[in-house]
């Protein structure tokens, strides 16, 4: 990795930390309640006491914006762990598997890696409930993690090492206890920080499609829906919930040293 | 040739049953007080007589609805595929030069951190905003296939512009320009065709794109294609609706990097 990459990587994860204290922080930082409606008068354009405008009922778009980055950075932060542990991990498992069952197991993911994650996504939803949305992003997020994860740990588990190993006399445990520990301190932030980039992305589009939270919890996809009425007229109701939106994907893509444009 | 032909074309069939069996078994839950063991066997054998049952809430032969709605969605995803490969290719060989792709980066980067609804929205707050009318057949068609047509362009320039950047320092091109090679015969002959088989081999990838994209872009803009007709399906559980679309997805994108793959071979002359 060069300079200039690991320069944008730490400053993504430096992006991330102060996400994290800011969904900390959220009820301090927010002017008013989420939620809060007739705070001022509906769609003010930003000014001086609301910086971000008001909305359609008059709630402070700003506090509404912090509370639905802290909802939306919360849940693909669940989701993205659910996509590590289902995808990632194992894919590293599964490559490590015999022959026949690595090869089962890797069909059968591929099957559902066909369906593209936003579809696979909803499907999950509407098969379990929209309480469970960061569970079914993260498990649509995982067929590509783990095919991801599968294709190098195989190439590690069939390398000129592993075969040097298991003629020594080393077990198999052992090995894969060793390529686990190089898998943890090479791979796993950049996994997460990918894992991050995508839940993000399918977590708000459920929400804007309706299959995601419901109020009083609005997240920046449930925003950006409800603003679909009055944006023509009042831009500031969509353009920062969507601007913060886009924020947390490019921290989490710069911290995952993704190439500009490549897929999370 | 024929080897890899049949390697190829075995694991497409192969990747087409895995799909099928998640139809049927999406198709299975719309079982009706049944086992689901013994509605899953109901459906497996109703799909292979090509029986996709019926709407739950329409009353309409699934197959058929599909029939009505799939050419919007068609038109959608052909138009938004063209406009993919114009903005695409052109950007994805201009970007993917040194000096370039560096001043570019940050745009870039912020740019593919926007989210396909997003993106939608803004095109059509710009239409609104520049009275941009749209007539004809095709007209209506033209923002969601621009949507459509952007996400795949990103995707389109970041496989080939990521190609570019890893054969960039390849061990070859100073070999060729040892034998005496011109810069400019090294790229067109030697690095291009690798950077289009790149491109080939990410066609799967690329068609996933492509179908979540429709997905929003139909939802934003209003347009009844099979992608709306799933949304909805899925929000009112009409499971026999759902399960076929879920396969002429799974179908388009798998049959697309089975192409895809098929080309590479052609263009590149190693398998991918």
């Amino acid at each position: 990795m060069n300079t200039w990459r690991r320069v944008l990587v730490v400053a993504g994860w430096s992006g991330l930390g102060l996400v994290a204290v800011a969904v900390m922080l959220s009820e301090f930082l927010a002017r008013w309640p989420a939620g809060s409606e007739r705070v001022g008068p509906p769609l003010l354009a930003p000014s001086a006491p609301f910086p971000f405008g008001t909305d359609l009922l008059g709630r402070d778009v700003l506090s509404e914006t912090i509370y639905g980055m802290s909802l939306s950075a919360t849940q693909a932060a669940e989701a993205a762990l659910i996509a590590l542990v289902a995808g990632a991990l194992m894919g590293f498992i599964g490559a490590r598997l015999p022959r026949y069952l690595a090869a089962l197991l890797h069909w059968a993911v591929a099957s559902f890696a066909a369906i593209p994650p936003l579809l696979l996504a909803l499907l999950l939803v509407a098969l379990s409930s929209r309480g469970l949305c960061a569970v079914a992003a993260g498990l649509a997020a995982a067929p590509l993690a783990f095919l991801r994860t599968f294709e190098r740990a195989r190439r590690e588990s069939l390398a000129g090492h592993a075969a040097h190993a298991r003629a020594t006399g080393i077990s198999g445990s052992a090995l894969l206890n060793r390529d686990l520990t190089y898998e943890f301190r090479d791979a796993l932030l950049p996994t997460i920080a990918r894992a991050l980039a995508a839940v993000a992305i399918i977590l708000s589009t459920l929400s804007f499609l309706g299959f995601g939270d419901t109020p009083p919890h609005r997240d920046l996809g449930l925003m950006i829906a409800a603003a679909r009425s009055s944006y023509f007229t009042a831009w500031w109701t969509a353009a920062f919930p969507a601007l913060a939106l886009m924020l947390l994907i490019l921290l989490a893509r710069l911290a995952a040293g993704l190439d500009e444009g490549e897929r999370p | 040739m024929l080897r890899f032909l049949l390697k190829e074309s075995g694991r497409w069939a192969l990747a087409l049953l895995g799909a099928l069996a998640i139809a049927v078994a999406v198709a299975a839950m719309a079982r009706r007080g049944q086992r689901f063991d013994l509605a899953l066997g109901r459906h497996v054998l109703a799909f292979l007589r090509l029986d996709f049952g019926t709407s739950a809430l329409t009353g309409a032969e699934a197959a058929a609805e599909i029939a009505v709605r799939g050419p919007v969605t068609l038109r959608i995803v052909l138009l938004g595929s063209l406009i993919a490969a114009l903005l695409g290719v052109p950007l994805g060989l201009l970007l993917g030069t040194g000096r370039l792709r560096r001043a570019t980066a940050p745009l870039v980067q912020t740019v593919s951190s926007a989210p396909v609804f997003c993106a939608g929205l803004a095109l059509a707050f710009a239409a609104r905003r520049l009275g941009f009318a749209v007539q004809g057949e095709w007209g209506p068609l033209l923002l969601p296939a621009l949507t459509v047509g952007l996400a795949g362009a990103a995707a389109i320039q970041a496989t080939m512009r990521s190609a570019a950047a890893s054969y960039h320092d390849a061990p070859f091109r100073a070999g060729l320009r040892r034998l005496g090679l011109p810069a400019l015969e090294i790229e067109r002959v030697h690095v291009v065709p690798q950077i289009f088989a790149s491109l080939l081999r990410a066609l799967g990838e690329i068609m996933l794109t492509l179908l979540s994209a429709a997905v929003v872009s139909e939802w934003v803009f209003g347009q009844h294609g099979i992608a709306d007709l799933f949304v909805h399906s899925l929000a009112l559980q009409d499971w026999n609706m759902a399960a076929p679309i879920v396969f002429v997805f799974a179908a388009a994108t798998l049959t697309a990097g089975f192409v895809g793959r098929l080309c590479c071979r052609l263009v590149a002359g190693t398998e991918p």
